[in-house]
């Protein structure tokens, strides 16, 4: 399989890796996990792109769209923790914190807050899918029927 | 008997009662794809008996409004009575696949810090088959239903 990189010409050896395994994989997944092995983060975007981590140097087409849904559900994406399994283990604590006030969370992690919405996303303007809801200044409701 | 087939899975969430009592919730994570292009995690609740999805009013910022009003006034029933709602058309992506549907805005939808609204069914549930295990705290998904 030949791959489409035009974007390596500043990283020499970086691009010859990758060119070599271009050649030698026999399909998009086992250039994935060729690239899996050697320790090089990757993924591959909505629109078919393939990504590689750190670097952010793209194939662009790498596989067309339908094969990038396929291919994105069954591999991790980039810096994508559990943001929500985060936020509901640590509920309590970051009610203390922030209650009353709009959070970002991003990596496992608050990467912003405020008391406005607006406000906060002009702070996580840099951020891929950051997680955003409303922290609570009360006690939280956990019984509720909507029936719309 | 019929047999279902489902891709994927979706553990529910846990979160504590102040009681320490565990309530599971079936949580979605959907990305709103926002008028600047920039995508925005936004947790929902698995709700079928939500016929739209349903986002609470304070997020207007997210879809480019200056107030939540903008919008088609709609008529919505809730457990509380018939209630204004806004409907917008956004994008979002959800289960891989990205789907442009209708999406309203509630005031009365109560704050809750694991989830901003409910995942409705129009549009988007035509994407989807859902099995629900509730217990075992699971919902499954396939995307050729």
């Amino acid at each position: 399989m030949k791959l489409p990189v035009t974007t390596f010409e500043k990283i020499g050896d970086f691009k010859n890796v990758i060119e070599s395994m271009s050649i030698e994989a026999q399909s998009p997944t086992e250039f994935l996990a060729a690239l899996e092995r050697i320790g090089i983060g990757s993924y591959v975007t909505e629109e078919g792109h393939l990504m590689i981590r750190y670097w952010q140097i793209g194939a662009e087409d790498f596989v067309p769209p339908e094969q990038a849904s396929i291919i994105r559900t069954s591999r991790p994406l980039p810096d994508q923790g559990d943001n929500m399994d985060w936020l509901s283990k640590n509920l309590q604590t970051i009610r203390q914190e922030y209650g009353g006030k709009w959070v970002a969370v991003y990596n496992e992690r608050i990467v912003a807050s405020s008391s406005t919405l607006p406000d906060l996303m002009n702070q996580i303007e840099e951020y891929d899918r950051p997680l955003i809801t409303l922290i609570p200044a009360g006690p939280v409701i956990w019984t509720f029927t909507y029936a719309l | 008997m019929p047999s279902k087939n489902f891709e994927r899975s979706v553990k529910f969430y846990e979160g504590k009662t102040q009681n320490g009592i565990s309530v599971w919730l079936p949580l979605v994570d959907v990305s709103l794809i926002t008028p600047s292009n920039s995508r925005i995690s936004l947790p929902l609740l698995f709700d079928t008996g939500a016929s739209v999805i349903t986002l609470r009013a304070d997020l207007y910022p997210l879809l480019g409004l200056r107030s939540w009003d903008e919008g088609l006034k709609v008529q919505t029933g809730t457990g509380g009575g018939q209630v204004d709602a806004y409907q917008y058309t956004a994008t979002i992506e959800v289960f891989g696949k990205s789907i442009q549907c209708p999406i309203q805005l509630l005031p009365t939808l109560p704050l809750h810090p694991l989830f901003c609204g409910l995942l409705g069914r129009d549009t988007v549930f035509n994407e989807f088959g859902f099995g629900f295990w509730e217990s075992t705290h699971e919902l499954f998904v396939t995307e050729s239903p």
